[in-house]
């Protein structure tokens, strides 16, 4: 059996980010929330804003070109900017 | 054939007729010395068996401390289980029987997992078939009761319970031994351990076969991230990829154009990859480079039987699974896949062709050799032999297209392919008519009513359209592509799914000598 191979893969790939720990309370709280561009993402994001301005979150709207690609920087600096919790939005 | 029921609780435990890693005999008395034994009766084929393997197998030590010794007891070669256990991250001992599994016999096995407690005298306390958690927790329960210990029960994950699967005991023993014949430890058996696979067999990338398909370019040389987990295309990648895929290094540099053409941002391999969709990158090759290493254009073009266009096609693949990660069921999340996922490549019939082939008609020279990259979904084959105008044929080719992507889904932005057979692109060239005029003709026959689209799934376009109005199956007639392919006899064509919502260009790239 061959000793060595020239390996396909690259070991250096980074695990993903673990997520932040959710907060104790939303109230007071600023949420970005990102629409996807999924079809309908945007109701959902409407049924959602509606519960978390109930629970007395800030909330903001913040949308990306397309869902099939990694949202622009500027849209993440966006994100960053204007609140401290991100619902990304889903449909179809 | 009848076979003896499992042996019950308060017999005798049958002693063992097994193998393990170290030298000497096995015996129930050894193995319950230090208070009982579990023995798991598993085999490599088995689903369950895995599983079991996999729940338990991370026990077996807090087990063994207290008293419990577990052994998983294979009906396979040594080596397999051995190879078997490891990759399930069991932590007991690894005990193997050969044909005709006298120790399955002896405790009466109809099916495997089955678990077997025994106590320090040699009794069987209980018995456990398939994976079942409360009969297998009891089970653990009554070892804790027999060691005076609490001991971890099993995970109580899903699915809790789980039918297992015939133990080769209770086959056929002509049947039995036909199953058992050893898969073998060779290096192809290495690059499944590795997971340098995807799925089939493949050739082990060596230095030396490495070497020869880089031809004496920089291996360190880097094409950039590879999509999803960006891992670096290193030139020694790719090549090790074009290894694996089974390329001779004639292919390497077409291997590279692929690589490099898919790798442009503009090309969106990043969606494509992870995609619930069958995306498939296919590579669509022109120019003088498909004489020269021997790529097929003419008969069966679209299947299997021609070495170039089968493993140029799989490279790429595996590129985007290995060094890409986009492993199925992992980041590539494809809900059903398709077998272009494998590896698509393409060589256009430019000779047989009435049309500017695909390259010259992106702007190359018809003496370049080029690699263009399509997503794409799996060919529909279109059968047309009874149209005589080229009107009617571009009528049925057009209308087969109308339920790409989904059935209401109209207009596809997306590029389309069509591989139109050389009867079909003849009967074209008879008529004088170009491919603007055939797209043209598609894009204007193919349309209906948006009022009977609104069904399901379809686009914002249709809603918002007079439910009267016409909606063409393509945004544009650029949406169709054209290339001729196959055999020369037979009116099969066909059209291939696009791949839609990438936002993704289409991307060629000249093939030139690596390293250049």
């Amino acid at each position: 059996m061959a000793a060595d191979y020239v390996s396909p893969i690259d070991e250096r790939v980074a695990e993903p980010e673990p997520l932040a720990p959710a907060p104790a309370s939303l109230r007071g709280s600023r949420a970005v929330l990102l629409d996807i561009r999924k079809n309908r993402g945007a109701e959902f994001l409407d049924r959602v804003e509606t519960l978390l301005r109930a629970e007395g979150v800030a909330t903001a709207r913040v949308t990306k070109e397309i869902f099939s690609k990694p949202a622009a920087l500027t849209v993440i600096h966006d994100i960053a900017a204007r609140g401290g919790l991100v619902v990304e939005a889903l449909a179809d | 054939m009848s076979h003896p029921s499992p042996v019950g609780a308060g017999r005798p435990a049958p002693e063992l007729a097994v193998r393990g890693t170290d030298p000497g005999a096995v015996t129930i008395g050894e193995l319950a010395a230090g208070g009982c034994a579990l023995l798991l009766f598993v085999s490599e084929e088995c689903p369950t068996s895995a599983m079991a393997l996999r729940r338990l197998g991370s026990l077996c030590q807090d087990w063994e401390a207290a008293g419990l010794a577990s052994a998983a007891v294979f009906e396979d070669p040594l080596e397999v289980a051995v190879r078997v256990a490891r990759r399930r991250g069991w932590t007991g001992r690894v005990l193997s029987q050969e044909p005709p599994y006298p120790t399955s016999r002896a405790y009466g096995l109809v099916s495997v997992p089955t678990a077997v407690l025994v106590d320090r005298a040699g009794t069987i306390v209980g018995t456990v078939t398939g994976w079942d958690h409360p009969s297998l927790q009891a089970l653990v329960q009554k070892a804790g009761a027999l060691l005076g210990a609490r001991l971890t029960d099993p995970p109580a994950a899903q699915p809790r319970q789980k039918p297992g699967c015939a133990s080769k005991a209770a086959l056929d023993p002509e049947l039995a031994a036909a199953m058992s014949a050893p898969a073998g430890t060779d290096d192809i058996e290495e690059m499944f351990e590795r997971g340098w696979t995807d799925g089939l067999p493949v050739v082990p990338p060596t230095p030396d076969r490495v070497e020869a398909m880089l031809a004496g370019a920089d291996g360190s040389t880097s094409l950039g991230p590879v999509p999803p987990a960006l891992g670096e295309a290193t030139l020694a990648r790719v090549a090790a990829c074009a290894v694996l895929a089974g390329c001779r290094p004639a292919y390497f540099p077409v291997v590279v154009a692929a690589a490099r053409a898919a790798l442009d941002p503009a090309f969106n391999l990043r969606g494509q990859a992870v995609t619930t969709q069958p995306a498939g990158q296919l590579v669509v090759v022109n120019g003088p480079v498909r004489e020269a290493i021997g790529l097929h254009s003419g008969i069966g073009a679209l299947g299997p039987g021609f070495r170039a266009n089968l493993t140029i096609g799989r490279a790429l693949r595996l590129l985007v699974t290995l060094t890409g990660q986009g492993v199925p069921g992992k980041l590539d999340r494809a809900t059903l896949g398709q077998m272009g996922k494998v590896g698509f490549c393409l060589a256009e019939d430019e000779e047989a062709s009435p049309w500017p082939p695909l390259h010259a008609e992106r702007g190359f020279r018809p003496d370049q050799s080029v690699v263009t990259v399509i997503g794409s979904d799996a060919p529909l084959s279109v059968s047309e032999h009874r149209s005589r105008t080229p009107e009617d044929l571009a009528h049925v080719l057009g209308w087969a297209a109308a339920s790409a992507w989904s059935t209401n889904w109209w207009p596809l932005e997306e590029p389309q392919v069509f591989v139109i057979c050389p009867e079909h692109a003849e009967m074209f060239r008879a008529a004088g008519w170009s491919k603007q005029r055939l797209r043209r003709f598609m894009f204007e026959a193919v349309r209906k009513p948006a009022a009977e689209l609104r069904r399901g799934e379809t686009t914002p376009f249709v809603h918002a359209a007079d439910p009267a109005a016409l909606v063409p199956k393509w945004a544009s007639p650029e949406a169709i592509v054209l290339v001729v392919a196959g055999g020369e006899a037979g009116r099969f064509s066909a059209v291939l799914g696009p791949c839609s919502g990438m936002g993704y260009e289409i991307v060629s790239r000249e093939v030139v000598p690596v390293g250049r």
